[in-house]
């Protein structure tokens, strides 16, 4: 589900009376004691999973780090194919561009790794701008084959930018320029701990980020904008920047992805990592995990990671080929909503949350 | 003179190729308005089953008949049970079903067959004189064996659509399934008839396509290029019309094959960014394609 609410919640008189004498689900007002509570309680086990993925092996931690950076590449599909609903199936060029910006300039240029997330996501938004403008005369599939264009050239073109790229053969990032920062407190042995922590961190940031966004004016633009594009542009929205910015930075946040995804695998081949495979893998995390939820990318950056992971020993290691399609399928028949989207929509069963009626009227949000 | 000769030769054949899936998913999008895009992995999978049956002592060309109508199956069955269900919620819910399909067959195929390369026979053996002489360059007869291939498709398709009842219903459901289905017309069965026989297209492309497009060999990833200029060349002609699928698949080849041979910056690797270039380019000048027809919008 989404974070909106609408903007009067219509509850029934006697709800917030008593709300425990009626069969049915339990009722939390927002903001109250029991709802700070249960929100606590989350925080915390979340805490205890990140501190617990901190203390793993290496190899462990490794793929938690991977599973987050790809739910990072997941959160900006999601800022634009879910809430705008602006189909892209070649966000892997996003992912690849943020991995280039930061290989070329630790390279080239000799930048520190993490100095160089800025100018990849500063990239990767004027890109999508670019992509962006397609997409304000044509729509859905079209859009798609649009995107799909941009995911398939972009192997190509890194190709032949040979000269800076490193064309076929790939691009290799030597350990000890990934060094962490000496303000870090980690050295170059704890790179891959390092790793994790700025990848949580900057995931951690970025939801935030995204969640204010999507519930602020601009959120509620974009969904009017994915509802009806005729009917957004008469209630006063530009539905032309809405689509432009919301590519932008999707495209960023992916770009950030993509400059941890440098730091993450050292050594970089456009043709193993970046190709339309990878976009219709980050599409198919988003679909699984849930489009237009805030958990949904999590969920699908855990299981593009861990099922091929752990599928790996069946049926020629295509089994997870085959899981996902089934999986895929269940989701788009079962639940279109997602994972996440289901299990909230299971949880409401029991426990519906509604928002404190408001005391006026005329004190909006 | 005779190296563009060679140039076109080898355009014409890949172009006929091109032609040929895009007249699949033509077919595929007069009846449900969505672009297929699991038509190459339908066809890469029943290219398995013929080689599969060869390896048992068939002849190739016994071989076809099994597959294409695996292909028939396999599509129609599709559109039934995964297609039709969501084609009522949304386009993306559509392609997410396509794109499910799309790895579910590669990985199904790699998961009965295994991942590496198979030596696909060819259905017109060659030697190394069969070719005809024409004017230094070699026109060798399976070349000769895809374009014919291609006008036999056109000619069968154009056949059905335009001289059977069958072929009635599917222009009709074209055009207006609303109407249709008021005329008597059980829409949902042309639908299905639809995607069959655009599995049988595809399936019959991709046996002739394999031993004869670079690498020559039945390979997983093989059939997504494929899908990807066949897409440019029905997006070029128009999605809707099967003159343009022709159109638009043999002009792509050609065109590749002579930027591939007298660009220098363009050449050989990049040729797939080169098609996709074409399909922006048409979509935002001419979003209908060469030959397509318009469609308006009701708000």
């Amino acid at each position: 589900m989404t974070t909106v609410q609408s903007p009067t919640p219509t509850p029934t008189p006697e709800r917030p009376a008593r709300p425990a004498a009626r069969s049915g689900p339990r009722v939390v007002v927002r903001g109250s004691g029991a709802h700070r509570a249960a929100q606590a309680v989350v925080l915390v086990l979340l805490a205890a999973v990140v501190i617990w993925g901190g203390s793993l092996d290496p190899f462990g931690q490794g793929q938690l780090t991977r599973a987050a950076i790809f739910a990072l590449a997941i959160m900006g599909l999601n800022f634009t194919t879910g809430y705008v609903g602006l189909l892209s199936v070649g966000h892997s060029a996003f992912l690849g561009l943020g991995a280039y910006t930061t290989g070329i300039l630790v390279v080239n240029y000799n930048q520190t790794a993490i100095s160089t997330i800025p100018w990849a996501m500063l990239v990767c938004f004027l890109v999508g701008l670019l992509v962006g403008i397609p997409a304000l005369r044509i729509r859905g599939l079209y859009l798609a084959m649009v995107t799909l264009a941009l995911g398939v050239a972009f192997p190509e073109v890194v190709a032949r930018l040979d000269g800076l790229t490193g064309g076929a053969e790939g691009m290799t990032i030597r350990r000890t320029l990934l060094r962490p920062p000496d303000w870090s407190g980690f050295t170059l042995g704890e790179k891959d701990a390092w790793l994790y922590w700025l990848t949580i961190v900057l995931l951690v940031v970025t939801f935030v980020v995204v969640r204010n966004v999507i519930s602020s004016r601009y959120g509620l633009a974009m969904h009017a904008v994915r509802q009806d594009e005729v009917a957004a542009s008469a209630s006063g929205i530009n539905v032309a920047a809405i689509k432009l910015v919301s590519f932008g930075v999707s495209g960023a946040i992916t770009g950030l992805a993509g400059s941890l995804f440098a730091m993450y695998i050292g050594s970089l081949f456009a043709e193993g990592s970046f190709t339309v495979l990878a976009g219709i893998t980050l599409l198919i995390g988003l679909v699984l995990g849930g489009e237009r939820t805030l958990a949904g990318p999590i969920i699908g950056g855990l299981a593009v990671v861990l099922i091929p992971y752990y599928t790996s020993g069946i049926g020629q290691g295509q089994a997870s080929a085959v899981l996902f399609a089934v999986v895929l399928i269940a989701v788009i028949f079962l639940a279109p909503e997602g994972v996440a989207g289901g299990v909230a929509r299971l949880a409401r069963r029991w426990v519906v949350v509604v928002d404190k009626r408001p005391e006026s009227i005329g004190r909006g949000r | 003179m005779d190296i563009f000769l060679t140039r076109l030769i080898s355009g014409m054949t890949a172009g006929s190729v091109y032609a040929m899936i895009a007249l699949a998913l033509v077919v595929v999008f007069r009846s449900s308005a969505t672009i297929n895009f699991a038509q190459g992995e339908f066809a890469l999978f029943t290219t398995y089953v013929s080689w599969w049956l060869t390896q048992h002592g068939w002849n190739i060309w016994l071989t076809l008949v099994p597959a294409l109508g695996l292909g028939f199956v396999m599509c129609a069955v599709a559109e039934r049970f995964l297609i039709r269900p969501v084609r009522k919620r949304d386009e993306t819910a559509v392609l997410i079903v396509a794109l499910a399909l799309f790895t579910g067959l590669n990985g199904l195929a790699g998961w009965i067959w295994g991942s590496d390369d198979k030596v696909y026979p060819r259905l017109v053996p060659i030697g190394d004189d069969s070719f005809l002489a024409l004017g230094g360059a070699r026109l060798y007869y399976d070349s000769i064996f895809v374009v014919l291939s291609l006008v036999l498709v056109v000619g069968a398709l154009s056949l059905v659509l335009n001289k059977t009842g069958l072929g009635l219903q599917m222009r009709a459901v074209a055009t207006n399934p609303e109407s249709a289905s008021l005329c008597g017309i059980k829409v949902g069965r042309i639908f299905m008839i639809s995607w069959g026989l655009a599995g049988v297209i595809g399936s019959l492309a991709a046996a002739i396509l394999v031993p004869v497009l670079p690498p020559g060999q039945l390979g997983l990833p093989g059939m997504f290029h494929m899908l990807i200029f066949g897409t440019v060349a029905a997006l070029l002609g128009g999605l809707d019309s099967v003159k343009g699928a022709v159109v638009g698949g043999l002009s792509l080849g050609v065109g590749l094959a002579m930027i591939n041979g007298y660009g220098s910056f363009f050449g050989g690797s990049i040729s797939l960014t080169v098609a996709l270039v074409v399909i922006v380019v048409v979509l935002g000048l001419k979003p209908n394609g060469l030959f397509g027809s318009r469609r308006l919008e009701r708000v």
